[in-house]
């Protein structure tokens, strides 16, 4: 008799255990996922340069991979000369500062449009072309270009600050014919 | 007369005849009972089963797992990967610039539940080594509906870490409203620079070079679901935390 109450007992409480196990169980899941994005910063562009009939063909190219940027170019030569820029693409724009500004975003493995700076004798004002034997030892034309990486306002426009700038070069060559 | 046919051995033998058809027929009704009984029991079961949640990037599903209605205790899941569709085709990664970053969940399973969702953002250097030194503060991933939708538990948050709870319950196929919006990161990463001067030729070069060119930002999100029924015990269980239930099912969390 004593052996069946302990028996219902144990039974009672296998019961009871269960339901305990069954109540701690919850129904639960999940998902998850990542991602993420390599930032690659920095630029590396050059300056090209072609001299024909007392003129500089420049444009700035950017190397592939290269981060975009903006870009503005500025050439200076001695006082006796005058420098006059030509612009057919209509892409470069003159600034305050006397630098010329091109309007695109330069991207990596890119280049600008032709920017022409021709030389040209200053005489009391009156531009004139160089004479075909001037010798061409007599000046030099330096040209200096800049590279700002491209930035962004919160609307989404892009924006240079030119007081970051990622590259700055400048070419020191005589002219030639 | 009723003696004799009492006593009669042909009685004796339709009377046990009787006790064992009626004992038969009274076991067949406890058969069929008992088959009806699991019956129901077992199509509460499906139901419930059904538990699952899904991630979802700009609309779309990224990741999920939805258990199956079946009792062989399968489920259909997927690992997918954010960010993947970002960027423009052709285009790179610019920092600064504002990238559309909606995540938000959806509940794919037939029970309602409780959902929360834990952020992490951080730094990886070329080899996939964490980068402890760069602030995730700088990876600005735009959390809306906060305070409105969302909670975010104030008390287990980190720099790395962000965890938002759904204040309502996720009713089966309802998706969530946003929890973030937009993704950018801050250009200061820009400013830690040191410059190189070349020469070749004529031309003389200064060039910028960036201390952090080429590192990795990463975001992860995990998203968590749980019953609602006896939700208070069961978000104890399953998250670790306490949290009240009020009567229209609004979650607070207990500090």
């Amino acid at each position: 008799m004593k052996k069946s109450i302990l028996l219902g007992i144990a039974a009672a409480l296998l019961i009871l255990t269960a339901d305990l196990e069954s109540t701690g169980a919850y129904f639960t899941t999940y998902a998850e996922a990542g991602g993420g994005m390599r930032i690659d910063l920095g630029a590396e562009t050059e300056l090209r340069e072609r001299f024909s009939v007392w003129t500089k063909h420049i444009s700035v190219v950017s190397k592939e991979n290269s981060e975009p940027v903006f870009v503005r170019v500025k050439a200076f030569c001695g006082s006796a000369y005058q420098l006059v820029y030509n612009d057919a693409s209509s892409k470069w724009s003159l600034g305050d500062d006397g630098y010329y500004y091109y309007q695109d975003i330069l991207y990596g493995g890119t280049a600008t449009e032709e920017l022409s700076v021709k030389i040209q004798a200053e005489r009391d004002g009156i531009l004139s072309n160089l004479p075909a034997d001037a010798d061409p030892a007599d000046f030099n034309v330096i040209v200096v270009y800049e590279c700002t990486p491209v930035r962004y306002r919160e609307n989404g426009e892009p924006y240079a600050d030119w007081a970051v700038k990622v590259e700055t070069g400048s070419t020191a060559r005589e002219g030639g014919k | 007369m009723v003696k004799k046919i009492i006593k009669a051995p042909i009685t004796s033998v339709l009377l046990f005849v009787l006790a064992a058809v009626l004992l038969l027929g009274s076991a067949v009704g406890t058969t069929r009972a008992a088959l009806s009984y699991y019956s129901e029991n077992y199509t509460s079961r499906v139901e419930m089963d059904s538990i699952g949640v899904s991630l979802l990037e700009n609309g779309e599903k990224v990741s999920w797992r939805d258990y199956g209605s079946s009792s062989d205790g399968t489920w259909s899941e997927a690992t997918g990967a954010l960010l993947e569709h970002m960027v423009p085709e052709g285009e790179r990664f610019l920092l600064g610039r504002v990238y559309p970053e909606e995540l938000a969940v959806t509940n794919s399973g037939t029970i309602d539940q409780y959902v929360r969702v834990r952020l992490y953002k951080y730094w990886l250097n070329a080899k996939g080594e964490k980068l402890p030194e760069l602030s995730p503060d700088l990876i600005g991933l735009n959390l809306v509906n906060v305070g409105t939708d969302w909670i975010i538990d104030e008390a287990s948050a980190t720099q790395e870490r962000t965890v938002l709870y759904y204040k309502g319950i996720l009713k089966a196929g309802d998706t969530t409203s946003p929890l973030s919006d937009t993704l950018t990161v801050e250009d200061s990463l820009a400013k830690k620079v040191s410059e190189t001067t070349t020469k070749e030729g004529a031309v003389t070069t200064i060039r910028t070079t960036y201390d952090y060119d080429g590192v990795q930002f990463w975001i992860e999100a995990r998203v968590d679901a749980v019953q609602t029924h006896n939700a208070e015990a069961a978000i104890r269980s399953a998250w670790g935390c306490e949290a009240d239930i009020a009567a229209d099912g609004t979650l607070r969390l207990r500090q």
